[in-house]
């Protein structure tokens, strides 16, 4: 068998690890007793097809979910916040990572259908949400999540902000109205075919009466249903004395449908039902396929409560008790265990630990806390057990306080009359001008009788479908090609924006640099050992400690080197009996400088120590991304002016700021002065791109014009972003800028020829020589062009 | 040819039986996941025992 990667992750298999199962009268091999466990299960619980039909391999699974955390949400305080009741079934919405394909949806859901007490599941493998339904006397919360937890899934509650609520809505209305307009138009062009080949070869009088009423009656829910949206935008605008594009839009179908139905009530002239429900149909469908991609951009980033803390553990006398995090009051106290996030704002009371608030600051390395200090909500605790007295509750919190600043500058976003727009405008009042003019051109001076049909036909050859078509499709054919390349749009207006890009600030800490520690340098002082043994011992060391640091040796790791006795010293670092091959053991010791009993070298240096002889110091670092110095060149050669913005204080930013050559960096910035100097940039007529990841980067997303999220950001972050660039490769934002270029030279196109087949055909309509099927053809023709030129983005 | 005035109110009929059946796809939320409700074909209802082996081929794909 050529393949040899886990069953259950495709990871690759640990040399001397040994954990396989019998699957259909196959050995199968695993890469840890997480993933067995995992298979172990599903097997059992028939729900074997699983592998047969998943498209992708699953996640690699965790062994013992944090039955601690999950228990808390137990507590019915903490459950009525989460969930909501109907009858005596309670449903909850839950967010779900590790789902990777379909078939993870149809894993979840079968599991969790076999239990009694879960009335309804479901699970949208798109945006990784699952609503159930269940009976809480039964079947606990905590419980309901391990059951998914025992699949190698973690579940966390979510609450779906109420945007995305309606936006869903607004979604399931948008394809019911293209069914109405697309049913609609296939009958009514079946009719027209009719009546075409009519006016041919003859028809009776009688039927093409009976074509003519048929097609009114089927034409009318898509005037009155399908475009609805349209209209109410066109009457918005006119009531605001502006005008947009769907104001022509609207005309061109009022006046259209209006006309047909006079022709036929009084069996005149001639009928154009079909063009009216092409029309309408295509536009909806552009908007439809743009509309969608923004939606599922938006639910796929918008977990956004997943980093507020749901739930505290209280400290009341001798017990300790569960509470919702909101719920928290001043002067409480809290427990926090390690790995939590902490759920407010508050002053250490006992304890010591290392607290990660990179996603606040932007400082990267964990900050040490003991008694006396000040730990802020949203952060989270590494490796020792605190309690905290809290100061505020979590609304008027550090992390409530960004989120509150993020939503006051989310209505001062820079804005942008599109040009589109400008143009429409130009082009509308010109349009209805001349076509006044016509009207009263013929029928006072020319001919009276065929003043209303000149007058149409002028409306229906400049009907401004081109027009109106040749930016909408351009820029979703462009996001759809951007997002096959793993860059998701969320606001279109970037596509109008980036070409015209002057200045791009970008985040230090997980935007340029990696966000997490790996080793720089490291010295040997003593001969007898080699670097590689040593690294893989502290590996196998680190492997016990939750700190961020211990993280950095992890491609170290070798499973052979035996220890016993492994203590964490909280703060200073681990301690251990080395079990060597030939039976001696050593005490060892890996940690601070201090602890080790050496000299302090750098400040994020960590040492090993062999029978209390110093042997091995490592230098860590947070490395720059390897893209990111030919990604500067590359900018800088666009004309571009850079600026580093940052958070962190240390000395690591000059030593960026060395090597990458930034125009201006902003050192030490508070999430505020962020703000502050973007606007200072927008205020100097630049456009401004802004790219960061974590919390404190938020506020400033909305002062830009456009804001860049990466997939290893925080979920807040993701949420607000204008774009989320999925693959942690920053080469992508030369991509956008390269892909929004190209799209605005099609919109250009298009607009041309748009503009330039309305001069030409509007004369020939103004002098009457063009007769309405002629106009029929012109606007059709040159609606496929515009669209066949927007497809052209779809190619490579 | 007065046959389409029978023959065309019948196509109306049909048009809004499928109008209403899509109608009613949508508000049971069936278009919201398409990926989840195209695979759904694939798995059996309830697994058959007694006829292991049968698919010794199958691999997870990469």
């Amino acid at each position: 068998m050529s393949y040899t990667g886990c069953f259950h992750c495709n990871e690759a298999i640990p040399a001397d690890s040994d954990f396989s199962l019998l699957i259909e009268q196959q050995p199968r091999q695993f890469c840890c007793p997480g993933c067995l466990a995992v298979a172990e299960t599903i097997i059992d619980q028939g729900l074997g097809d699983y592998y047969k039909f998943r498209t992708a391999p699953a996640s690699k699974a965790q062994l013992v979910p944090d039955q601690l955390q999950l228990s808390n949400f137990d507590s019915a305080e903490v459950l009525a916040d989460l969930t909501q009741h109907k009858e005596n079934q309670t449903q909850i919405e839950l967010s779900v990572t590790g789902i990777s394909c379909a078939a993870c949806a149809w894993l979840i859901e079968k599991q969790l259908q076999k239990n009694p007490a879960i009335h309804n599941v479901s699970v949208n493998s798109s945006t990784a949400r699952c609503v159930v339904s269940w009976d809480v006397q039964q079947l606990k919360l905590s419980e309901l999540l391990s059951l998914i937890s025992k699949l190698g899934y973690q579940a966390s509650p979510f609450i779906a902000d109420q945007e995305e609520a309606a936006q869903q809505a607004e979604l399931r209305r948008f394809l019911k109205r293209l069914a109405v307009s697309g049913f609609m138009s296939m009958q009514v062009m079946m009719l027209a075919f009719g009546l075409y080949f009519g006016d041919y070869t003859g028809i009776e009088p009688e039927f093409e009466g009976y074509l003519r009423w048929i097609s009114l009656f089927l034409t009318t829910p898509v005037v009155f249903y399908s475009a609805k949206p349209f209209t109410l935008s066109a009457w918005r605008a006119i009531k605001g004395r502006e005008l947009n594009m769907d104001v022509p839009v609207t005309l061109a179908v009022f006046y259209t449908f209006l006309a047909s139905a006079y022709a036929t009530v009084f069996d005149t002239g001639e009928v154009y039902f079909e063009s009216v429900c092409m029309f309408v149909f295509l536009l909806q469908l552009g908007k439809f396929f743009e509309f969608r991609a923004r939606t599922q951009a938006r639910a796929a980033t918008g977990n956004l409560l997943k980093i507020m803390p749901v739930s505290a553990r209280l400290v009341q006398g001798d017990a300790v008790v569960p509470v919702s995090a909101r719920r928290l009051e001043a002067g409480q106290v809290i427990l926090v265990q390690p790995g939590e996030t902490i759920a407010a704002d508050g002053v250490v009371l006992s304890g010591q630990s290392s607290v990660d608030e990179s996603m606040l600051t932007g400082e990267y390395k964990a900050v040490n806390k003991a008694q006396g200090d000040t730990v802020m909500a949203g952060s989270i605790n590494h490796d020792g057990v605190l309690t905290v007295t809290v100061h505020q509750a979590l609304a008027h919190s550090r992390l409530g306080q960004i989120i509150e600043l993020q939503q006051q500058t989310l209505n001062q976003k820079p804005q942008i009359v599109e040009k589109t727009t400008q143009l429409a405008r130009f082009f509308i009042q010109r349009l209805l001008i001349i076509a006044l003019g016509t009207f009263l051109l013929w029928y006072f001076w020319l001919d009276k009788d065929r003043a209303f049909w000149v007058t149409l036909s002028v409306l229906v050859a400049t009907c401004p479908c081109a027009l109106t078509l040749a930016t909408p499709t351009a820029i979703t054919c462009a996001l759809a090609r951007l997002n096959r390349k793993g860059i998701l749009i969320k606001n279109q207006q970037v596509l109008e924006i980036v070409p015209q890009l002057s200045s791009v600030f970008l985040d230090k800490t997980g935007s340029l640099t990696q966000g997490r520690f790996s080793i720089q340098r490291t010295q040997l002082y003593d001969q007898s050992y080699t670097p590689a043994t040593l690294l893989a011992l502290i590996a196998r060391m680190e492997a016990y400690s939750e700190h961020p640091i211990a993280r950095a040796f992890d491609s170290y790791l070798d499973s052979g080197i035996k220890l016993e006795q492994v203590r964490v010293h909280v703060g200073s670092g681990l301690s251990a009996v080395w079990v060597r091959e030939h039976g001696s053991t050593a005490e060892v010791k890996v940690g601070s400088a201090a602890f080790c009993g050496a000299e302090a070298q750098t400040s994020a240096a960590v040492c090993c120590s062999i029978n209390q002889q110093l042997v091995f110091c490592v230098e860590l670092s947070d490395a720059l991304r390897p893209e990111v110095p030919t990604l500067i060149q590359r900018l800088k050669q666009r004309g571009l002016r850079l600026s580093m913005l940052t958070g962190d204080s240390s000395a690591q930013v000059e030593d960026v700021q060395q090597q990458l050559q930034f125009d201006q960096v902003f050192k030490g910035c508070s999430p505020e002065q962020k703000v502050q100097h973007i606007r200072q940039d927008v205020a100097k007529g630049n456009k401004v791109l802004m790219l960061g990841d974590g919390i404190n980067d938020s506020p400033c997303f909305h002062a830009a014009h456009v804001s860049v999220a990466l997939d290893s950001g925080t979920d807040l972050s993701k949420n607000q972003a204008d774009v989320v660039l999925l693959h942690n490769d920053l080469n992508l934002l030369q991509e956008l800028i390269e892909g929004a270029a190209l799209a605005q030279r099609i919109v250009k196109q298009n607009l041309w020829w748009a503009v330039g087949y309305n001069l030409v055909i509007i004369p020939l309509a103004v002098m009457g020589f063009v007769s309405p099927y002629i106009a029929v053809i012109g606007m059709s023709f040159s609606s496929i062009l515009v669209v066949s030129n927007s497809l052209r983005l779809l190619k490579a | 040819m007065s046959i389409i005035y029978v023959l065309i109110p019948i196509a109306i009929l049909f048009v809004c039986i499928g109008l209403g059946i899509f109608f009613w796809a949508v508000r049971s939320r069936q278009f919201d996941d398409l990926n989840k409700e195209g695979m759904s074909i694939l798995f059996e209802d309830e697994k058959k025992t007694g006829k292991p082996g049968t698919d010794p081929d199958q691999q997870p794909p990469q």
